[in-house]
This record gives structure tokens, sequence and C-alpha cells, in this order.
């Protein structure tokens, strides 16, 4: 079976339209990203998320107003897989002042109610943490398991045998679990997975991944730029640029439109970015590649031509290779689960522009460059 | 054909090779099948036993239970060893970054810090959370800034403010090794298996723990504090009666006869001269004790004893005993060294000591510790100093102690335990005996874990719940398989017979990709899987460039043959050199990622090693095949 025979089309002619088309893509994906700006996942952001999967289908909104009430402000709410499935999201990084003393209060019923009436001190008090002191070392022992029991994240601040001080750690998303556990008695749910990330972390992965994706960039045109001519390096990364903008633009667009698809920018985007970085330009290469041969033997023929020809030859191969990846990719999207699916849907994106950029991106700037300059380019 | 051959062994051995490497992979599979099996009835009592446990919670109990079983029998821990191994996110675990908090450190580490040096510490540290600079030398260049010396704080007077500032990063870098120390220590006891504890950067620890789940338990185990004790370790003539009556308690337990026991009472060392002749079976039966924890000394002079790794839960059942408890003084324990030495077969044995229960003096009163190189013996020494009051009590102890030895014990694990050779009133003492520098800087970290605590915080963490892995193995699995048809399926209708080549190609692929991963002892997470998946569509793409050559080539009216070789030739320029450019990027994203993200980098850049073996190579050996038997090709 054969899909293009004798295919023979005048790509380059076409080229303005392509520009028209590639930038007003562009321009709408930065338009949204000045306007809606990026939205980052947990790693960037920084904060905490839980996904919990209880045991009988629940009400979303139930859980809102649950989480509502606890007045740490803005915490996200969305579903996880399936109608059981929950995803918590706040990107406060400590809990906020006015729920201290109700935390505080929680910790102290329980100390009254193994010790009515202790003597206790409070010697150090953070948004993160609390230090009690206890007249002596057993009753502190006796509460750091009774508080450990009672679900708070206690620890005796030293383990001399003399220490007196039990200090209990405060987090968000125990609080959030505390709550939502005495709430939904009837429903128990189980934590599918829990992540904290502060907000150093995200600081520095964001640089990271810039970072990155900078370098895989330059390292791409160092190494065309030997294998080909500079200009031909040049062109497949400005290809390159362009389909990491459109992807990064249309993933803009298109957060919060389709319902199930958390689009937000998370590691595992970044890293699609860089997979389809390493092989939208493997379409690249192949089309350069043919330029190159075609330009060997017909030395007459102008640039103009040779590309057509050579883009002509390689469609077939172009079509199908992109076809058979997208096939691998949609299998991801539709059985791989949620945790995949930003990465998938980035990549999937990403292959259809790096294949369009690779025939009218790059060749075409080489063109471009070639009319320009009125220099020969040979091989 | 005699050209092909090599080609076609290569290939074989290849698979060969694979297969050999992800054997224990499939017999971890079943084990885990068999494991979860005979677990089904004790989940059924459990349900019925505790009406009031969630299923979440006992899916929990099995879960350990399993994996307890998985680990601990010998027929099971083989395949479990050299399987592949599996990411947090996808057997379940905990994941941490954490890192010393400096400013912490040094404000335990200042001497009479008042509230100039508090105001100046607190403004570093805020600073120090907006940029890369270390806390440190943030400090340092304050302080500077408004002239105060370093020396004033931190060190001795003679030294200026570079020494100081040095000597404060070195200690910073010490706390982390401590952490790390202390972390280990407590993780190893717990029992997580297979953990990872790394030091990155200067301070910042990484910690993998896969299989908890339970935040609260890990997080008793990360704690920056951590006890540490000295004990003074029992002399023969007391421990070796004791641990006679241990194994008599234990012999007459199991209904040996009393009269072979008795004349054991006698001495140990006739005991175990004339159980030389016994065979291990029946000295097992009559010493079950001694059997199991081996003395160091036949002729009974101190009462250390061996103990296989995979005995201690033995040795811990045989203390419970009722029996035995009776014969045990309330005083004393058994505690094991922290590390364990290996005989040539590679079995673990830790020795074994015999304490005091009661620490006769814990860590707080250690003021300083350092690891030196003596210089008049040249061997590694760590000196260690006392305040005040411990310092008297030292000399108490080791006044009355001379000749005998006394355990440092860090968490309940012995590090040391070095000889009192004499009395030391100054609290001023020098361990010797240890092998080298670096097993007495080792020594020099625990002995200031008492005193100093190594402050950490907790900058990130991820927990994955081990049915999310579960989930995400079988999406994985299902997303594979599914992917795998689909583009077979593709190339067969498209290409035809060549295409079915393709497709064997392409299983040659995952195979060779899964037994790269297992055989280097890879880990395999989500994005891992993701990656292979990926791999399969891409890796048709060198068949597809060769074909679409070869169709070319075989309309500008070359032989079959001719075409075949020219297809080949002719590709491979830009096959390799787009297979390169993206092997770049797989390993720039590797730098990049962490955990998940580099199992997807390392799947992508074997798979395209692999996938160029398979279409190049094995693609290339059944068109040559095919030729030399004269089939008819086809390539659509």
């Amino acid at each position: 079976m054969r899909l293009f025979k004798d295919l023979n089309i005048d790509f380059m002619s076409k080229r303005t339209t392509f520009y028209f088309v590639s930038a007003t893509i562009l321009l709408l994906g930065l338009l949204t990203i000045f306007i809606k700006g990026v939205t980052f996942g947990i790693d960037f952001r920084g904060g905490s998320e839980i996904a919990l999967q209880f045991e009988k289908p629940v009400d979303i909104e139930k859980i809102r107003t649950e989480v509502d009430k606890l007045g740490i402000g803005n915490v996200e709410v969305k579903t996880f897989g399936g109608s059981t499935g929950i995803l918590l999201r706040t990107e406060l990084q400590e809990l906020p002042k006015q729920i201290l003393p109700k935390v505080r209060s929680k910790i102290e019923s329980v100390i009254f109610s193994v010790y009515p009436g202790i003597e206790k001190k409070v010697i150090d008090s953070s948004s993160t943490s609390i230090t009690y002191s206890f007249p002596d070392p057993s009753t502190a022992n006796v509460l750091n398991n009774r508080l450990f029991l009672a679900g708070f994240n206690s620890a005796k601040v030293s383990e001399e045998a003399t220490n007196t001080a039990v200090s209990v750690r405060l987090g968000i998303a125990d609080l959030i679990k505390d709550n939502l556990t005495e709430k939904f008695k009837d429903n128990s749910f189980s934590v599918l997975k829990e992540d904290r990330v502060g907000p150093k972390v995200g600081k520095e992965l964001k640089r990271d991944a810039v970072l990155s994706i900078l370098l895989s960039l330059v390292v791409i045109l160092i190494y065309l730029g030997f294998r080909f001519k500079f200009t031909f390096a040049f062109g497949a990364v400005i290809a390159l640029f362009h389909d990491v903008l459109i992807t990064l633009g249309i993933f803009v667009i298109l957060y919060g439109v389709i319902p199930g698809f958390n689009l937000e920018i998370s590691v595992s985007v970044v890293a699609a970015f860089l997979t389809l970085v390493g092989y939208s330009i493997n379409d690249t290469v192949i089309v350069f590649d043919r330029v190159r041969e075609q330009m060997k033997i017909h030395k007459m023929l102008s640039v103009e031509e040779n590309m057509n020809h050579a883009l002509n030859k390689t469609m077939s191969r172009t079509i199908i290779t992109v076809f058979t990846v997208l096939l691998t990719i949609i299998a991801l999207l539709i059985f791989g689960g949620e945790v995949l699916r930003g990465f998938a849907f980035a990549l999937f994106i990403g292959m259809i522009t790096g294949t369009y950029s690779s025939v009218f991106i790059a060749s075409a700037f080489v063109l471009e460059y070639a009319n320009r300059t009125h220099k020969k380019i040979e091989f | 054909m005699k050209e092909l051959r090599f080609r076609i062994i290569l290939i074989a051995g290849a698979i060969a090779l694979c297969l050999y490497l992800l054997y224990p992979t499939y017999k971890d599979y079943r084990n885990n099948k068999e494991v979860t099996a005979q677990l089904e009835g004790l989940q059924q009592s459990i349900k019925k036993g505790n009406p009031s446990l969630t299923n979440a919670q006992i899916k929990d109990i099995i879960a350990s239970k399993k994996d307890s079983i998985l680990t601990n029998n010998p027929d099971y821990r083989s395949a479990r060893e050299k399987r592949m191994k599996l990411g947090l996110d996808l057997q379940g675990g905990m994941y941490l970054v954490m890192e010393v908090n400096t400013a912490k450190l040094l404000e335990k580490l200042a001497k009479d810090p008042d509230a100039q040096f508090k105001q100046i510490l607190k403004v570093s540290e805020a600073e120090s959370k907006d940029s890369d600079e270390n806390v440190v030398s943030i400090l340092a260049r304050k302080m500077k800034q408004q002239g105060i010396r370093m020396s004033r704080y931190f060190g001795s007077i003679r030294e200026d403010d570079a020494a100081i500032t040095s000597k404060l990063l070195q200690q910073e870098s010490d706390a982390v090794t401590r952490a790390i120390e202390i972390i280990s220590n407590r993780v190893n006891q717990y029992g997580v298996s297979e953990p990872s504890i790394q030091k990155q950067g200067s301070r910042r620890i990484i910690i993998e723990l896969p299989g908890i789940a339970r935040e609260e338990e890990a997080k008793r185990l990360l704690q920056g504090s951590a006890l540490l004790e000295f004990k003074l370790v029992k002399d023969a003539d007391f421990a070796i009666p004791i641990m006679n009556q241990i194994d008599q308690a234990l012999a007459g337990k199991t209904g040996k006869d009393s009269a072979s026991a008795k004349k054991d009472v006698a001495s140990k060392t006739d005991t175990t001269k004339k159980d030389q002749k016994l065979t291990a079976e029946q000295f097992a039966k009559e010493h079950p004790f001694f059997a199991v924890a081996r003395l160091l000394d036949p002729q009974g002079r101190i009462a250390d004893a061996y103990v296989k790794e995979s005995d201690k839960s033995k040795i811990n059942a045989f203390l419970e005993n009722p029996e035995v408890k009776k014969v045990v003084p309330d005083n004393i324990e058994f505690i094991y060294d922290q590390r364990p030495e290996q005989d040539p077969s590679g079995e673990k044995y830790y020795r074994m000591y015999m304490v005091n229960r009661e620490a006769s003096l814990t860590g707080g009163v250690i003021v300083d510790a350092q690891s030196n190189i003596d210089p008049s013996t040249s061997a590694p020494v760590v000196n260690m100093q006392m305040n005040t009051e411990g310092a008297r009590d030292w000399a108490q102890i080791t006044g009355s102690n001379i000749n005998k030895r006394c355990a440092i014990v860090l968490d309940g694990v012995v590090y040391s335990a070095p000889n009192i050779i004499g009395k030391i009133p100054s609290g001023n003492s020098q361990i010797t005996g240890s092998a080298n520098l670096e097993e007495a800087k080792l020594l020099e970290i625990v002995l200031k874990a008492g005193a100093l605590p190594a402050p950490i915080d907790i900058l990130e963490q991820r927990t994955v719940g081990p049915s999310l892995g579960q989930d995400s193995i079988s999406k994985g699995l299902n997303s594979t398989w599914i992917g795998y048809v689909i583009v077979a399926l593709f190339m067969i209708f498209y290409y035809k017979k060549a295409g079915t080549y393709a497709s064997f190609a392409l299983m040659i692929t995952i195979l060779l990709l899964i037994g790269v991963l297992a055989g280097f002892g890879a880990t395999l997470t989500l994005p891992g899987i993701a990656g292979i998946i990926l791999t399969m569509g891409i890796a048709v793409d060198a068949n597809v460039i060769i074909y679409e050559r070869i169709r070319e080539e075989l309309a500008t009216g070359k032989t079959v043959k001719a075409a075949i070789d020219s297809g080949f030739k002719l590709s491979f320029a830009p096959i390799f050199d787009s297979n390169i450019t993206s092997f770049f990027t797989g390993l720039i994203l590797y730098q990049f990622g962490s955990g998940p993200i580099q199992g997807f980098a390392l799947t992508l850049m074997i798979g395209l090693v692999t996938s160029l073996f398979a279409q190049l190579v094995v693609v290339r050996v059944i068109f040559d095949f095919m030729v030399a038997k004269g089939f008819k090709i086809n390539v659509g």
C-alpha cells in the first residue's frame, strides 16, 4: 500500500501561508499566556497536594464545603481518576495564623484527656510546629505516644532520658485528612498519593527546566552545525523553538477547557517538552539529509526545487512515522491513567507541531536565508 | 549463509541474555502471586476478627505482611533481589528531599549568641532563601559589614574569618553526614527493604523509602536527633554462663534430654570442643542458641557472638521465650554491631554484644570529638571531650571498669566497643582501634550526634500509596500491549511481509530494552513505562525510512537485492543523525529530572540503542536470509 505515490507538491511556494498559520497560533498562545498566565503544577509552585480514594462515590461539592469550613483559604478540589478519587491542593506552605489556635486546642484536648490539669509550657511555637514542655520525662513519653496515636506528628525533642519536651509538627495535609476522616466516617478513604513541595525546590526546578530545554537546543545546534551547515542547524533549532512555544501556547489555551484533562505545567510536561525537542528534530534531520543528497546530485537545480523534491520524497515517511508515534501516544492517553495524561497530551500536540515545523519552518528558514544572502549552499 | 551465521548467533545470544536477566523478575512475579493467594485466607480472618478495621487498613496489613514474606524467605529473596526494580511511583513509598538547617546549626555552635548575633543570623537566613549562597557565607559577609569578627562567636580568637568560615562549612557538611548516618541507622533497624539515602550537593539528602506509605512511620525514622549512650559490655565470666542457661532453656523447651544439657553447665569451653564432633543438625537441636549465635572466641574469653543477618529475628524470638526470660537478668540486653562482616560466601554476620541495659552515660555530655592520625603511632584515633559533669561521671566509670569494654551505642546499635585502659579524670578521652581514618571519622560523627543534633528540614516530600502504584502498573502494562498491537497491525497492513519483520523486530526491541533495564539494575518508573511505549512508536521510524527508501530504489529499476542494499546503506546516516540528537536530549533530561523522570530518560536512551540494533541488524538479517533462500520480498 502506498499513501503518497509520486507526490509532487510545491511546498516552498506556500511558505508564507504557513508563516501566517504559525504566527497566528503563536500569537494566540503568547497572548493567552500573557492574559491567563501559565498554570504551573505543584512541582513548580510549591504547596501540598493529596489524592484520596474513597470507598464509595463521593460528592465533590460536599468535600469542597467541608474543606472550606476549615478556613485555610483557597483549596482546589478536583476529581482524580474515577468518581471515588479526589484531588486536593493548596499552595499554602504552612498553616495560616488564624487556624493555629484551633489546632492547638485540639492538641491540648488530647493532652488533657490523658492527664487532666497537667502543667505544661509552650516553649516554642511557629506555624509549622509547636513544642510543649512537661514536668517530667515519663509524662512527656506517654503524651508523645498518645499524641502520635491520635494522629498528630509528635516527636520527642531529644532522645535523652531527661527529655521533657515534645514537639508536634503541623501540616496542612494532615489537617485536611484529619478533618475529612472525621466528616466522612461512613465512607473511609485511603491516601493514593501525597506531595509536599517547598517553595525553594519549585524555584530551582523552574530554572532547571528552562536551562535544560535551552541546553538541549544548544547541543542540537552544535551537532547539526557540525553535521550539516550552520544555516541548517539554525533553521532546525528555530523550528524546535517554535514547537515548544506552540505546544506551551496550546497547553495554556486549553487549560480548563477540556473536562478531565489536567493541563498544567508539571515536571512531566517539561519532560515531554524535552522529549519532543529530541524527536521533532528527527523529522528535520531526515528532511535535511534528503536536501543535502539532492543538492549533491542535482547541483544545477535551485535550492527551492531541491527542497521541494526532498520534502515530497520524505513526505510518506514523515506522515507514517508521526502516525505510528501518535498511535502509541493515543494508547497512553486513553489507557495510561490520570498520572500520565498531561505528559501524553503534551507529546501529542508536540509531535504534530514537530512534524509540521520540520516541513514548513525548518526548511523554509534555510530557503529564506539562501534567498536573502544569494549565497549558494553547497555540500 | 555463512556470513549470516555470526549475526544470527549474535542476535540469539542477545535475546538469550535478556531472557536470563528477566527470569528473576518473572520468578518474583510468580512468587508474589503465590504469596498473595496464601494471604487471601488471612485477609478473610482479619476481617472477621476485627470488624472495626477499614478495608484500607486491612490492605495495609496484608501488604506489609506480603512484603516481609517476600523479603525474608530465602527462596523468594534471591528472585526479589535480582528482579527489575520498580520506582516509588509503581510500588508505593516515600520520596524525600531534606536539607540541613544551617541557621539552627550555627545557633547551636555559636558561643554566647547575643541578640545582635541572632539578628544577623535571622537576616542571613531570610536572605539565603532567595539565593544560592550558603548561610555561612552570607553570615560571614554580614558580620564583616558590621565590623564584627567571626571569632567573637566561633572558634578561637587567633583564627581569622576565612579559617572560621571554612570550619563552619565543614561543620555543615558533617551535619549532613551525621543526619545520613542517623537516618540510615534507623531505616535499617526499621527494616525498610531497598532504601536509598544519598547526599546531594553539600547540604541535601535524598531519601527513598519503598513500601512506606504511612507518613507518620517515616517521620519517626527521619528525625535528626538520636540517642547516644555508653554501655558497659559484660565480661565473659558473667555472660557465658547466662548464654549457656539460655541455650539450655531453649533446648529443654524443644524437648531434648536434659542430661546432656546439664553436662554443658560445667563450662562452655568443654562443650564447644565436644560439639565440634556433632553434626550441624544435632548441634542445632542440642544448642539452639549457640547454633544461631556463634561465639567469636571458642575459648570463651570474650562473650561476643556472630549472628547471621537472617537469624536476628530468631534471637529476638528466643529472648521473648518465657523460659529464657526466667534465666536472663533484667539489667542486661543483647545489641548488635552497626556494620555486618561478610564471610566469603557473602553471608552477613552481625557481632552481638551483651551489655548493661542501663547506659552508664549518655551522649549529651560530649562537647566535641575529632578524628585524627596519632603522630606517634600513625594510627587513626578519635579524641573526645566532655563537659565537667560528664567528665566527673566518666572518671568514676572508667576508674572502676579498667580493662573492661564500653560500647558506644547510637540508637541501639554499637559503633565501637573500645577497651578502657585506665581512669580518665579530665573527660578528654582518646579512642583507638579504628581500622582506618574513614572509620574514625564515622565514630567522630556518631559521638557528636549525641550533643549536636543535625537539624533538618523537609524540602520536598512525595508519597505514593500502594494502590495507586498497582493501578499505575496495570495501566502501564495495558497501554504497552495495546500500543504494540496497534503499531504492529498498522505496519503489517501498510508494509505487508516487511511489516511483519518490523513488528517482530519491535518485539525484540522491547525485550532487549527491559532486559537491559533489569540487567543494569535500573529502576522502572511510570514515566519509564511511558518511555517504553513511546519507544515503540519511534522505533519503527527506522523501518519506515528504510522501507520507503527500498521502495524508491525498486522504482528506479534496481534488483531486489541491490535495492535492499542501497536502501539500508542510504538510510543509515539520517537514522543515525536523528537518533543521536534524541540521545543527547535524553542525557539532558536525565540530568534535569529526579526519580521518575530519570527513569523515563533512561528507557528512552536504552530504547534508542536497542531499537537501532533490532531495526538495523535484526531486520537486515531477515531480509538477507530471505534473499539468500530465494523467498519473495515484499515491502507492501
